[in-house]
């Protein structure tokens, strides 16, 4: 018998956010996170957007010296936990810290303080501190959160880029499930970079003007950046505690389309497939999903080949189901994007409100379902799923429902329950 | 071959009786050989890997050493057509699946593509990639960035190259966290194939030594003699050690369950019986400092202690671990340590974050052939260490059980439990 895992925190940084009130806020009202960059010196480039975080001040969060040490990735990351940490109300609760771990998603990671130290080592201006390279490794962050919060449970990280927050949301869940903790932190964290910034855009996938998912005029992604946490919580766990339910992790699916490097398998086969196998994990059936939140990166192959995913999961229902492409104003955040959509797909079930697609304008005849365009809609819902697919065809697709205790006899209504 | 009822994906979910996880094939990748026969001859040997860095050039480091694989016709393992596109340690990672899945006799015809997943650990995949990359923006500005370099910069990339040449469309997954990368990747391995969510996992791990990877390592103080007195050395346990070694490499081993292996009759080298995995909170450059969290994974992997009879140390010739992990070892067995043997793997291969592939790989042909190869380089055991560290040459004995342990500065600890699957 699978135990039930809940979510009992969420805490993100974002362009649109540093918060989740804000975050949320923005999602609902369409508000675009892109702006000129900022966190490296993009002049020689000729797109010079992203969805950057703005307006977190540093200085309000770390010591000096902690700022010397953590890269960027890290403070997203730690800021994100910490509003997570304390809205599962875990810094007062006590709670077994060798039960308690993390597996977090990983990207870029630091790799802004590693490029700042290479740069100047190889231009041969100085020494640069060695500080910088504490950064060098994926596990950074992961580790730092722990060590600051004392978590001597289960401790990973996954690195499979633009689906490891998504996937390390999947393996906290197993980690529950294999009895090796009761609390996992999951999610990820990722921020601008110029190895990451240039490679996409050396692959011309970067849109130069805004991200428009689904939209026929689309040219590609906005690369974004910040941090989604989650705190998965063993239910019993959870209620013995008298935690707070965002809603329930039901599962997820994980697979390859094993086809190319970078490009997705055109017909929407690899899509389809891990989506069904996240629905028969969890047993949910497809009439079951109100939502679903895309991967939805606006690149001219994804978007088609998600929607013929869906298409082929869902068949005629598939037109039915409003369909959320948030990297429209978060941008693509590669390491912490499916953590980000993580934290937007729990509070789209708890406030029964779907975040839209933005700057969705001319339909595209091979996409052609609700994209949930420029306004977002109230609707009680009861399952919702949130795709991220990878380079490589590396696919995950998570699985969230609405929270309902035992005692109300297990079944998923919407209606009664969440209509605002 | 489709999987035309993903149903069917969860078999016997009520079923109250544990699959057993088996290890039915060994691809091995390492600086003492390629191929599991060199590997293990050299192992038993006692052959050092580890020898001055040739490949790159040091700089002002004070390390010199390396633990380098040999120059490889990659042609034998692989596709002219497709090596193209594979940076080195692509070439390695998928070179080192082929053996397996030979090794393993496995018939890719005769298994169901949907149900075979590959789980991989590493540091970064290919950090010398990721290096021209950046190398080649600094010089050349936005048209510098070589897209074909950047599609192998990806840490996954190694694990998609896999799957892609293979045509392995389940589970694909790649984890990346210090030195217990590769651990991590078989723990989810085991429990996906306990849960029925696949038939058959490659699953391991691999990392290559490049210049920027020991240009960091030489900077953050973690190499012999970067640290500390005395000459540069990998000397586990050695009352004189003084620092790591890098090595670099491939291990990867094949599991499914023990009824799919009998099956279609393969070989079993052994049993994946249990898994621990804890932190320690000393810092994020630090290994536990105490032992505690080594002694927790430890005995959380191990279902019966009686029955183990090895331990395949994490130590790598650094001073904290090697005595904390001594430390966790008496905890967990107290008089009973002195029966057990140890020996570090990596004092042949050198430290790398997917080391553990190869090290599992070990860990298993000394279960299926009763011999644990000795640590090597360690001359005047430490008697912060007190354990019995098979030293110099190899040792002949009935080993019912293994631990293979693994911990990570940082402090991320994880063992896997071995077993023979005579016991």
């Amino acid at each position: 018998m699978r135990k039930r895992v809940v979510i009992t925190g969420v805490g993100v940084v974002s362009a649109v956010g540093n918060s989740v009130p804000e975050f949320w806020i923005s999602l609902i009202e369409g508000k675009d996170g892109a702006k000129e960059i900022t966190a490296f010196d993009a002049s020689p480039y000729r797109i010079k957007r992203a969805a950057e975080v703005s307006g977190l001040d540093p200085q309000a969060h770390f010591t000096g010296k902690e700022l010397r040490r953590f890269s960027r990735c890290d403070q997203f990351g730690l800021v994100a936990f910490r509003e997570a940490w304390k809205s599962a109300r875990l810094d007062q609760d006590p709670i077994d810290k060798e039960r308690a771990g993390i597996i977090l998603g990983a990207g870029s990671g630091g790799i802004l303080s590693v490029e700042k130290y290479f740069r100047d080592f190889y231009q041969g201006k100085g020494k640069p501190s060695p500080s910088l390279l504490i950064s060098y490794s994926l596990a950074t962050s992961t580790d730092l959160i722990a060590n600051e919060s004392g978590l001597k449970g289960p401790r990973s990280t996954t690195a499979t880029v633009c689906s490891s927050s998504s996937a390390s949301i999947g393996v906290a869940y197993d980690l529950i499930q294999m009895g090796l903790a009761d609390v996992m932190i999951s999610g990820g964290s990722d921020s601008l970079c110029e190895v990451s910034y240039s490679g996409f855009s050396s692959l011309k996938l970067v849109d130069p003007e805004s991200c428009k998912p689904f939209d026929k005029r689309r040219q590609g992604l906005t690369i974004g950046e910040g941090a989604g946490i989650l705190i998965l919580e063993e239910m019993e766990h959870a209620l013995k505690r008298g935690a707070q339910v965002v809603a329930e992790f039901l599962g997820y699916g994980i697979c390859a389309d094993a086809y190319h490097l970078t490009a997705p398998e055109p017909n929407g086969e690899g899509v389809e497939r891990v989506i069904r196998i996240a629905l028969s994990h969890t047993g949910v059936s497809p009439e079951e999903v109100d939502t679903i939140n895309a991967h939805g990166t606006a690149t001219p192959f994804n978007d088609i080949a998600e929607t013929r995913g869906i298409k082929r999961v869902f068949g005629e229902r598939a037109k039915e189901i409003p369909i959320s492409g948030i990297k429209s104003m978060v941008g693509h955040c590669l390491g912490s994007a499916g953590g980000i959509e993580a934290v937007a797909t729990a509070l789209t079930i708890k406030n029964g409100i779907i975040p839209p697609t933005i700057h969705y304008e001319v339909p595209d005849p091979h996409c052609d379902l609700d994209y949930t365009p420029n306004q977002s809609i109230k609707k009680g819902v009861r399952v919702a799923i949130s795709n991220s697919f990878a380079f490589g065809g590396n696919n995950v697709c998570l699985v969230f429902g609405q929270y309902i205790s035992n005692a109300d006899s297990g079944v998923r209504n919407a209606e009664q329950k969440s209509e605002i | 071959m489709q999987n035309k009822n993903p149903k069917s994906e969860i078999r016997n979910p009520k079923s109250t009786k544990e699959p057993r996880i088996v290890i039915t094939g060994l691809g091995i990748i390492s600086p003492i050989g390629v191929g599991k026969e060199e590997f293990w001859k050299n192992c038993i040997l006692g052959t050092s890997g580890i020898k001055p860095i040739q490949r790159f050039a040091i700089g002002s480091s004070r390390s010199t050493l390396g633990g380098q694989l040999p120059e490889i016709d990659f042609k034998t393992f692989i596709k002219p057509a497709n090596l193209r596109r594979m940076d080195r340690i692509g070439k390695v990672m998928v070179s080192a699946v082929m053996m397996a899945i030979d090794d393993s006799s496995l018939d890719l015809s005769k298994e169901d593509p949907h149900r075979m997943g590959i789980s991989i650990g590493t540091g970064l995949g290919s950090s010398d990639t990721v290096d021209q990359f950046f190398r080649s923006i600094l010089k050349d500005g936005p048209v510098g960035a070589q897209p074909l370099l950047f599609q192998t910069a990806v840490p996954n990339a190694i694990t998609s190259h896999c799957a892609i040449e293979y045509g392995i469309k389940g589970v694909n997954i790649t984890f990346s966290h210090k030195e217990t990368s590769a651990e991590m990747a078989m723990v989810y391995a085991c429990h996906l194939l306990r849960e029925g969510r696949a038939d058959v996992i490659l699953t391991g791990g691999g990392d290559e030594l490049s210049e920027p990877l020991h240009h960091v390592y030489s900077r953050l103080g973690a190499l012999s003699p970067g640290k500390g007195q005395g000459f540069e050395g990998m000397r586990p346990f050695d009352r004189d050690r003084n620092g790591m070694i890098l090595g670099e490499g491939s291990g990867i081993l094949v599991l499914e369950r023990l009824e799919h292996a009998e099956k279609r009759g393969a070989t079993v080298y052994a049993e994946i019986a249990g898994v621990g995995l804890s932190g320690s909170t000393d810092g994020v450059l630090r290994y536990d400092q105490k032992g505690d969290s080594i002694a927790r994974t430890m005995s959380q992997a191990t279902k019966d202690p009686s029955l183990v009879d090895y331990i395949s140390a994490a130590s790598n010739s650094t001073l904290d671990l090697d005595r904390a992990e001594a430390v966790a070892i008496n905890k967990v067995f107290g008089e009973k340590a002195k029966e057990i043997s140890v020996s570090s793997l990596k004092s042949m291969i050198g430290e790398f974050d997917g080391s553990g592939g190869v090290r599992a790989c070990g860990v298993a042909l000394s279960l299926y052939q009763g011999i644990i190869p000795p640590t090597i380089g360690t001359e005047h055991l430490d008697p912060d260490c007190a354990l019995n560290v098979i030293l110099g040459r190899s040792k002949k004995r009935e080993i019912r059980s293994a631990l293979l342990n693994s911990c990570s500065n940082g402090g991320s600890n994880i063992s896997l439990w071995l077993r023979s699957i005579d016991y």
